[in-house]
């Protein structure tokens, strides 16, 4: 793009310093949406940019003659005559008409170019190795959210067949994730978002603006990050009692490490071999499974929800965080982080506000210590753990 | 007429009283039709929920000082911010400029009156019952919570299962009737009442913006309406308007909410525009520049501000093309606006300004509105609020547009006016320290939720974690909004303290600011009759211009006094509209009827017959009250036919039957 060729960037970034250097603590907020890290981000930015520079440049002017006024102006009592009564100037009228009028012209001929640019779609297909076979994939990914989670569905086949009338009967999809939607770097991803109950708005600032996911449609939308990180998103439309606690990461992989994980997600359940997890097996058989899927358990059928959906926590311990995105499932170490899953076993409504009792979010399911103990013991089971640099770049804290 | 009167005083129909008499105490203020009391009574009544609308914004911003805030729950957190922001628009900048409306807009346009003057009392009761109704929310525990734009599908039974969503449909529903009401009143008394001369562009800019926003509320108010009765019958009936799983798209809501909400904003401020192009001049002793600019593009921004609902919606998903449309109709917005605001910086400049306290504010006005502006302009750029929208950084940018726009241009105007409603000056002294805190703490809080909104911090949640970047500047700007409720609280104790002073002091003159529209030609505080006789106006600024003229140099020189000028206030033979009963009764059977639609039915009953009734009641109600307090009362006849002032209000009061 034009704008980027003239690297507007570095010839404003002094005269907007003053703003950067006040939200520059970039490295400890994640979130921040003027440190773009894809190529769509980045376009946003650099036609923000100037704009920022404009509104700062006007705001300046402004400023200097308010100024002016201020101390020039006012009234020292040296005299009692009137100042010169002056009615208007239709001249200056028409000038400070038109000026703005044409500057916002401008703006609007770089807005529609970068917006029509932003809304258009240029995806290559992927090569993804699905059981052993090179499958060419369209890269997009079906975005879900409902009160107060987010899931991310995967169909290697493309889209074109799979019918997403109802996001709360889609069909089944090859890979079923959770909170952390995982892409591979370098490419553009399509999104189709989605919401089984109220809006939400799907939102990852570094790779892209936000798109709401409004009930009954679905909204097209994409992301691009240029190298394997962990990019931090938030629900961004007001969706209730848990908003604030509806969080959301994008994990960027480069393509051989995303091609292990899309292995790995595509592994059937393993079954559990110890006694406690067999024993907490049949506990989640009894209870968990009405509402959550694990492959090979309990594959299709709704959810006792109003949403007819609780996460499939298959591959549950690949992902680092649960419950929205807003508990971390590791240590720092590594190792399970014990407490916190336990409380939310215990007794989920105390941890994360929700409404269990309306059916929405998940209950307290008074569960004896022991039960906790095998229910845990058996999650361990369901997937592989992530990598360590993925679990110390997923933390919030 | 009233010889006929007292001969049928004993066999009056039931339900045909006589008009209340007296004009003192809690009566006459609960039946007045002055328009000038019911102003007083707009403004009392909207500063009692500003301080209940500032309590919330504190309990929010006690929240937000720290990460994982303990202060309010999730439930609390979202149903304080939802009435935080329903009263703030609805029942605070929207009655205070009602204030403001009612008080000056007849005097500015030297009338005696509204064309209507019980409809104008109704207005007031109205909007009373539903600020009272909705309030009533928290006393029954179940406050609103799903945002003070209520986004469908989130206030429907299944999400919204309280009763809260439904205080709030109808609480806004009779909210909007009072609006309504007014707005018709208030239009037909510009049209039709205006002093003889006095032609439209001879009319001050306030009365100007004014008439514009009358214009907003009348086609804007039945919007939401309809929105607000779709959303009652699904949640009251069973309708599936806003339901997905029935085929219907949520989206409807947002498009009849910000069809009403986009003009809304300018309902807001334009109010407050006129109110600043009354100070600046006054204060900067030049005539506003560029006045018939000023007009029209107060007209341009009302008739644009139907063009640029979806830039609300630009996440929403209503497709490349409809964003595209928005996007540049709202950037076009943005030139009236910038015309208002330099006209407002010529006008000062080359000025010999006093900075009392009314400028304060008004200076203060034009700063902060034009950061509101500029921010504006930044997310009028659909690709860049992608990023912004639902955002602090949106945060900021309307409660710079609200406050620093609209709500310091009403304080600037309760300073200029406050000695012709009270018939003393405010304190400058803590006048200018109310205005420096409530700057300074409007900075501090408002300034750093653009770098929070940049940062990422999505709007309306309850809590943060840390480690987003988030602590400091929330921590700063919970300080800045207990310096902004320290600048109100001296706000407060100027008023009290300034009305103490006042009793031994001295009365203030007639012309405190040497000022320059109609409203100066009565003495301070105004008569209940307001002039004593018409005035034949012949230029805009009429009352600066029979003070001033030019001397043959073409220097202004002083050509009267004020005392010359003024009207001392001593007519006794004008014919005032009586007092009534039936605005108050009317207003209070509105809250039973919404109580009856939220609980039982039988309410509605209660509440229908006390409309009925006051509906009754108000057509039969006779003319006048032969001892009532409207002064002597020569050529009383003429006034049956019509032709004797020919006023719309004589009109009203005469009996139907």
């Amino acid at each position: 793009m034009i704008l980027k060729s003239l690297r507007l960037e570095r010839v404003i970034a002094p005269f907007i310093g003053g703003l950067l250097v006040l939200t520059g603590c970039a490295a400890d907020a994640p979130l921040d949406t003027l440190d773009p890290k894809g190529p769509i981000s980045r376009s946003i930015d650099s036609l923000a940019d100037p704009i920022f520079l404009i509104a700062g440049l006007v705001f300046v002017i402004i400023f200097v003659a308010s100024a002016m006024i201020w101390w020039k102006f006012r009234d020292d009592h040296s005299t009692d005559e009137f100042p010169h009564q002056v009615h208007g100037h239709f001249r200056a009228e028409i000038g400070w008409t038109i000026g703005p009028a044409v500057l916002m012209a401008v703006i609007a001929v770089f807005t529609l170019i970068s917006h029509f640019d932003l809304n258009s779609e240029d995806r290559n297909d992927l090569v993804v190795n699905i059981n052993g076979e090179g499958t060419s994939w369209d890269p997009e990914v079906v975005v879900v959210g409902q009160q107060w989670w987010w899931e991310f569905r995967y169909y290697f086949d493309g889209l074109d067949g799979v019918d997403l009338s109802d996001a709360r009967n889609l069909p089944p999809a090859d890979i079923v994730a959770a909170n952390q939607l995982v892409i591979p770097t370098g490419s553009e991803i399509g999104l189709k978002i989605m919401s089984r109950d109220v809006i939400h708005s799907y939102w990852i600032p570094a790779l892209n603006g936000k798109r709401d996911a409004v009930p009954g449609r679905v909204a097209p939308w994409k992301i691009e990050a240029e190298t394997p990180g962990v990019y931090f998103g938030q629900c961004s439309e007001f969706c209730g009692l848990s908003h604030a606690r509806m969080r959301m990461q994008t994990i960027a992989m480069d393509p051989v490490d995303f091609q292990v994980w899309v292995d790995q997600q595509m592994q059937p359940a393993a079954e559990p071999t110890d006694a406690a997890a067999m024993r907490g097996e049949a506990i989640f058989e009894g209870q968990c499974a009405r509402c959550h899927v694990v492959n090979g358990i309990n594959d299709g059928g709704g959810a006792d929800l109003v949403s007819n959906a609780a996460p499939n926590l298959t591959h549950l311990m690949s992902r680092t965080t649960y419950a929205g995105g807003i508990f971390e499932l590791y240590e720092s170490d590594g190792s399970l982080n014990r407490p916190q899953l336990e409380a939310w076993l215990r007794n989920a409504p105390a941890e994360k506000p929700a409404y269990a009792e309306g059916r929405r979010g998940m209950p307290a399911l008074g569960l004896s210590e022991d039960q906790i103990d095998d229910v845990v013991a058996y999650l361990l089971t369901l997937g592989a753990s992530p990598a360590m640099d993925v679990i110390a770049a997923t933390e919030v804290d | 007429m009233s010889e006929t009167m007292e001969l049928e005083a004993p066999t009056r129909p039931i339900g045909v009283y006589t008009r209340p008499k007296g004009n003192t105490g809690w009566r006459d203020w609960v039946t007045t039709v002055d328009h000038k009391k019911i102003g007083i009574l707009y403004g009392v009544t909207a500063m009692v929920f500003f301080v209940i609308g500032g309590f919330e914004a504190l309990l929010i911003r006690l929240q937000l000082a720290t990460p994982n805030g303990t202060v309010l729950g999730a439930d609390t957190y979202n149903r304080v911010f939802t009435m935080h922001g329903v009263t703030m628009v609805f029942l605070v900048i929207m009655p205070l400029a009602a204030a403001f409306a009612n008080y000056l807009l007849p005097l500015q346009i030297g009338a005696r009156d509204v064309a209507f003057p019980r409809l104008n009392a109704l207005s007031f009761w109205v909007f009373l019952a539903g600020g009272l109704f909705l309030n009533m929310a928290w006393i029954v525990g179940d406050a609103p919570d799903g945002g003070w734009f209520a986004y469908a599908p989130n206030t429907g039974m299944i999400f919204s299962p309280g009763k809260g969503m439904d205080y709030y449909a109808l609480g806004l529903q009779i909210t909007g009737i009072a609006s309504l009401v007014s707005a018709m009143n208030l239009i037909v008394t510009v049209l039709n009442m205006r002093a003889p001369g006095m032609t439209l562009f001879k009319m001050p800019v306030f009365t100007w913006m004014i008439l514009v926003v009358q214009f907003l509320l009348l086609f804007a108010v039945p919007v939401i309406t309809v929105a607000l009765f779709l959303l009652m019958f699904d949640r009251n009936f069973g309708a599936n308007f806003f339901n997905p799983e029935m085929g219907a798209d949520p989206l409807l809501w947002q498009h009849l909410f910000w069809i009403f909400g986009h003009p809304e904003v300018y309902i807001l401020i334009l109010p407050s525009f006129g109110i600043i192009s009354e100070v600046i001049p006054t204060f900067s002793r030049k005539p506003l520049f560029g006045y018939p600019f000023m007009v029209f593009s107060g007209i341009a921004i009302g008739f644009m501000g139907w063009g640029v609902w979806a830039h609300h919606m630009f996440v929403s998903g209503i497709g490349p093309i409809s964003v595209a449309a928005f996007s540049v109709s709202t950037m076009f917005i943005a030139v009236p606006t910038g015309v208002k605001i330099l006209n407002w910086l010529a006008t000062m400049w080359g000025g010999r300004i006093r900075f009392n306290t009314p400028m304060l504010f008004a200076f203060g006005v034009v700063s902060m509105f034009t950061i509101g502006g500029l921010s504006g302009v930044t997310h009028s750029v659909a690709p860049a609020d992608t990023q912004q929208t639902d955002t602090y950084y949106i945060v900021a940018h309307f409660h710079y547009v609200i406050f620093g726009g609209a709500l310091l241009g009403i304080f600037a105007g309760f300073y200029f006016w406050w000695p012709k409603c009270f018939g003393h000056l405010l304190g400058e002294k803590l006048g200018k320290w109310n205005f420096w805190l409530m700057i300074i703490g409007f900075n501090m809080t408002f300034g750093p939720m653009h770098i929070l909104g940049l940062q990422g911090m999505s709007r309306r949640i309850n809590s943060y974690s840390p480690g987003f970047g988030f602590d400091f500047w929330n921590m700063f700007a919970s300080v800045g909004a207990f310096v902004i409720a320290v600048g109100v609280l001296l706000f407060v104790i100027n008023v009290v303290a300034s009305a103490r002073k006042a009793r031994t002091a001295p009365p203030v003159g007639l012309d405190p600011w040497d000022a320059r529209s109609l409203e100066w030609f009565t003495p301070n505080p105004t008569p209940a009759h307001n002039f004593d006789e018409d005035i034949e106006v012949s230029s805009l600024d009429e009352f600066w211009h029979r003070k001033y003229g030019e001397d043959e140099n073409g220097k202004v020189v002083r050509v009267a006094t004020a005392e010359e000028v003024c009207q001392d206030g001593s007519a006794t033979d004008t014919h005032l509209p009586s007092p009534s009963y039936w605005p108050i009764i009317l207003a209070a059977g509105l809250p039973f009827v919404a109580f009856g639609l939220i609980y039982t039915l039988w309410f509605c009953v209660l509440g229908g017959t006390l409309i009925f009734m006051a509906i009754y009641g108000w057509i039969f109600e006779p003319v006048d009250d032969p001892d009532g307090p409207h002064g002597h009362h020569e050529g009383h006849g003429e006034d049956e036919s019509g032709v004797d002032e020919a006023t719309a209000e004589t009109v009203e009061e005469a009996p139907v039957g």
